[in-house]
């Protein structure tokens, strides 16, 4: 017993919890290490930007600076820039040495981060394998000069600490860099490499320039395929049958001494005065919905909330999710290579267990066939723009993928498995509530609706490139007819008279012959040729159409 | 049917001067060949073999048939200078003389072959246009199968530039006659009454029972198949059954393998031969065993089908596709076969031919005393 009573109950700060248990965001490897901590600051820059309206211009340096103090690791600076809004020196140490202080959780928006969790936890790994945090430079528009300094993360009690701050002249409007050392080993090819980190990055975001400047590759600069801003959808506020119980009472928290009906009418998503009347007929008491939420306990929190999920509500609005767009997809695809032919789909927003979710898919024939033809496509995955590059067996995505017939699209698939060839298949799933299978975010999790509705767009992109391979066999086989008729019409008729010992005259006849009933057959697959020539126009000026459309409206 | 040495060239002349004429009119020129599967076979106890029905495989020349069209006029070509010149080779050997026309003559290369398989194939479209055997067109298969002991039968081969070589089987001591793939060259005789043939399915058993005296002791014929039996023992059985008139027996294991891949082959020949078997099988010959009442008489060693045994269930499914659609066990003159396959179907078992040792064992002319008895009595179907 006195040994019990020893043994006092002790709490730790959060940050005390996460930097005890990096491995849950991201750090569990030192490759992963590594882009997980390129992946927090481009997010956040890119986050920015786009909450100010500004076409970002990312700059990325990875440079290899020496041995690192982890066994077998290097020591690794990794500097990103943006030309985004810059921060207001007062938050630099909430943003970069807070856990949880976050500007964009829970608002119901399709940013990047949510929680504020990820660049916290870089400075931490950056202050425990290098004994240094991140060294900031940020500039506001209304700032005349530059704010350089240090943040570390006051681990006991999860606050940002600033040193060696000061002010510098800084040849730019506005914007921030950030900079970390860190200990790691880069990984630049593969599925789970930087470059494939950079160029998914610059896929399903057409309006980023990108420069990178990476350990053994020379710089490189992509540049933005648009003008456009992605547009921004308002944030939503919850609906009622997304949420569990504590969730619910939690949420209440947020709103302090409203009414019961205000709070529900304000709070949350679909519901309004009919809902309220509809409540109160199924058996809530109406002078419940009239007292202030502060004053409600746990078990009249619990009634309202199972009245709720009892209710018929409308489904979430699907305005919340933001799209890429068919037209800066299909540009920005290009930027991954040369490719022969491809084809994009934008569903719809639609909803998936009362969630909203916009699926955007493109699938591309890569011009380099050195690929191996029976190695599987290179699957491309994005949750809220953001790639997502581990644990692929088990993401919704990929499932959706497996479950899609492409052999009648064209394409090689053994039985139930992903296709092979040189292909890309990118899908990216955007939405306000998206379903991470931890908290790295590595994998969608995905319900049967999720993955019905990715599959639908798969098989959308699948018809649309079709067309192609169509037109490409096609045009195979004319060629290939045309050769065979070149070919063996000499030889088959020289066979027959020599046989024969037929004169010059029948000769000259019969092959003539032939060459009439084989020019009808390179014939009809010429029309046959145009005809898929014909349908992959009318597709192609139907997309062309929409565009304009849209571009009108 | 082609009958004489100038047959096929005339034929095969008559086929190219048809494309030619199509083609000088510019008419798509369509060949036909003989159906040579089950569903194609016909079979009438008359006969007692299978004979091509009438469905015939129609090949229209056009873009994607030019190629075949091509190779198949070329290969004819080279078998026609055979029977010309009276050079003989193995379907292998033409792959190679192919090739070598090919090596010669760079404007023929989009005919080369790219294995075997496919110069086979054409050699076989070849038989099926003529509807003759290959063994008419020069091209034979390695000898195997057959070897044939007797100290009664005397064979006489007339040779190519018409000589007479006389074989006297009873001379060659214990080295067997190996008959030829084309046996019609061969005329047969007895130096005295022969009683009956024996063809054993185990090239080994017929060599043990040779060994232990069986054809000193009875005025017989014995022969080893070889399992499944090639063209020269078909031909070698239907020439003895023709020519000398003696009751032939085959004796092989108790399996569905053996009763339609080896025996109804022997018998009425194959689904895949349909335009050779008039030539290439032995109606008259009859099953003499393992018989499945001989287990119980003889309380013959049998054991259960192995269902991992991927052949032997293969064949288990054949027999059931066999009862089905092979008409040679439709016919009611077969309905002992048909019964056997039956029974096999039912006790899912098997009892080989060399079971016969056990009954004993220190007896090694046991098999040949059960197999006499056996003939004796009536005991085949």
């Amino acid at each position: 017993m006195a040994k019990q009573a020893s043994n006092k109950i002790t709490t730790s700060s959060t940050a005390e919890y996460f930097s005890k248990n990096l491995q849950q965001v991201g750090f569990s490897s030192q490759t992963k290490a590594i882009l997980t901590t390129l992946k927090e600051a481009i997010d956040n820059a890119l986050d920015a930007c786009e909450e100010d309206g500004i076409l970002p211009e990312v700059g990325v340096l990875i440079e290899k600076m020496g041995p690192g103090s982890l066994k077998n690791s290097d020591q690794i600076k990794i500097r990103v820039e943006d030309n985004g809004p810059g921060i207001d020196p007062d938050d630099v140490p909430k943003v970069f040495g807070e856990y949880l202080a976050s500007s964009k959780f829970g608002r119901g928006r399709c940013s990047r981060g949510q929680q504020g969790i990820g660049i916290s936890a870089a400075t931490t790994w950056a202050q425990l394998t290098s004994a240094t945090g991140a060294r900031v430079i940020t500039k506001t528009k209304t700032m005349r000069k530059a704010v350089a300094c240090i943040v570390e993360v006051d681990i006991r009690h999860n606050k940002g600490v600033v040193k060696e701050r000061e002010t510098i002249d800084w040849n730019r409007p506005h914007g921030t860099t950030v900079e970390f050392l860190v200990d790691g080993r880069v990984q630049l090819n593969g599925e789970a490499g930087i470059l494939n980190y950079l160029s998914g990055t610059a896929l399903v975001n057409p309006h980023l320039t990108l420069h990178y400047k990476v350990p053994e590759l020379e710089p490189h600069r992509i540049e933005r395929v648009t003008q456009q801003m992605p547009e921004i959808p308002e944030a939503v506020e919850p609906h009622p049958h997304t949420m569990k119980l504590g969730e619910f009472i939690a949420h209440s928290h947020l709103f302090g001494r409203v009414k019961v009906n205000q709070w529900l009418k304000k709070g949350f998503s679909r519901i309004h005065e009919g809902v309220l009347s509809d409540l109160v007929k199924s058996g809530m008491s109406k002078g419940l919905l009239e007292k202030s939420v502060d004053s409600l306990g746990e078990v009249q929190f619990k009634d309202l909330f199972i009245a709720l999920q009892n209710l018929k509500l409308m489904a979430p609005s699907t305005k919340s999710v933001l799209s890429i767009g068919e037209d800066g997809f299909a540009k920005s695809i290009k930027r991954l290579g040369a490719v022969d032919f491809f084809s994009v789909v934008s569903r719809k927003p639609a909803i998936c267990d009362f969630k909203p979710v916009q699926v955007e898919v493109a699938v591309a024939r890569l011009e380099d066939k050195s690929i191996e033809s029976e190695s599987a496509v290179q699957i491309l995955r994005f949750a809220n723009r953001v790639p997502l590059q581990f644990d692929k067996a088990s993401c919704a995505i990929v499932h959706a993928i497996e479950s899609v017939n492409w052999r009648s699209y064209g394409l090689v698939q053994p039985k139930n498995s992903i296709p092979q060839g040189p292909y890309i298949i990118a899908v990216s799933v955007v939405s306000p509530f998206i379903k991470f299978k931890n908290a790295s975010k590595e994998t969608v999790d995905g319900s049967e609706e999720l993955v019905e509705e990715i599959r639908r767009a798969l098989i959308q992109a699948g018809q649309k490139l079709s067309k192609h391979i169509r037109r490409e066999v096609k045009a195979n086989e004319l060629e290939e007819k045309i050769r065979h008729i070149e070919q063996f019409c000499p030889i088959l008729v020289e066979g027959l008279c020599r046989i024969t010992e037929a004169s010059a005259a029948r000769k000259k006849k019969a092959e003539d012959g032939l060459v009439k009933i084989l020019g009808r057959d390179a014939h009809i697959t010429k029309q046959e040729l145009d005809k898929a020539h014909a349908v992959l126009e009318a597709q192609k000026e139907l997309i062309e159409e929409n565009a304009e459309m849209k571009v009108g409206v | 049917m082609p009958s004489t040495d100038q047959t096929i060239p005339k034929l095969s002349k008559e086929l190219c001067n048809r494309l030619l004429v199509d083609l000088e009119r510019a008419k798509r020129p369509v060949l036909y060949a003989t159906k040579c599967s089950l569903d194609n076979a016909i079979y009438s106890h008359k006969n007692g073999f299978l004979t091509p029905g009438s469905k015939k495989v129609a090949t229209e020349l056009n873009v994607s048939s030019v190629k075949k069209m091509s190779r198949a006029v070329f290969m004819l070509e080279i078998l026609l200078r055979n029977i010309d010149t009276g050079a003989v080779n193995t379907k292998r050997e033409l792959y190679y003389i192919s090739k070598g026309e090919i090596k010669h003559n760079s404007s023929l290369r989009p005919l080369d072959f790219g294995d075997q398989d496919e110069s086979d194939e054409i050699i076989d479209f070849i038989c099926e246009m003529l509807e003759c055997y290959r063994e008419e067109l020069n091209c034979y298969a390695n000898d195997r199968g057959g070897q044939t002991y007797s100290q009664q039968l005397v064979v006489t081969e007339t040779l190519p530039d018409g000589d007479k070589a006389v074989v006297d089987l009873s001379k060659l001591g214990t080295t067997p006659f190996q008959p030829k793939n084309r046996p019609q060259n061969l005329k047969l005789s007895a130096r005295k009454k022969i009683d009956f043939c024996l063809i054993v399915e185990s090239e080994g058993t017929a060599n043990t029972l040779v060994a232990n005296g069986f054809t000193k002791r009875h005025a017989s014929i014995l022969m080893g198949a070889q399992g499944v039996p090639s063209n020269a023992v078909r031909g070698w059985c239907k020439l003895i059954q023709d020519q000398l008139a003696v009751p032939l027996y085959f004796f092989g294991d108790l399996d569905a393998y053996t009763m339609q891949n080896i025996f109804r082959t022997l018998k009425a020949g194959s689904a895949a031969s349909l335009i050779r078997n008039s030539d290439y099988s032995a109606p008259d010959v009859r099953f003499l065993g393992v018989l499945p009442e001989d287990i119980k008489k003889y309380d013959l060693n049998d054991y259960p089908v192995k269902e991992n045994d991927a052949q032997e269930v293969r064949a288990l499914k054949k027999a059931q596709d066999a009862l089905k659609n092979d008409p040679f066990f439709h016919d009611k003159k077969n309905k002992g076969l048909t019964a056997i396959l039956n029974w096999l179907l039912e006790n899912k078992r098997r009892c080989e031919q060399q079971a016969f040792f056990t009954v004993d064992p220190r007896d090694p002319t046991m098999p040949e005393k059960i197999i006499v008895e056996k003939i004796k009595q009536g005991r085949f179907i």
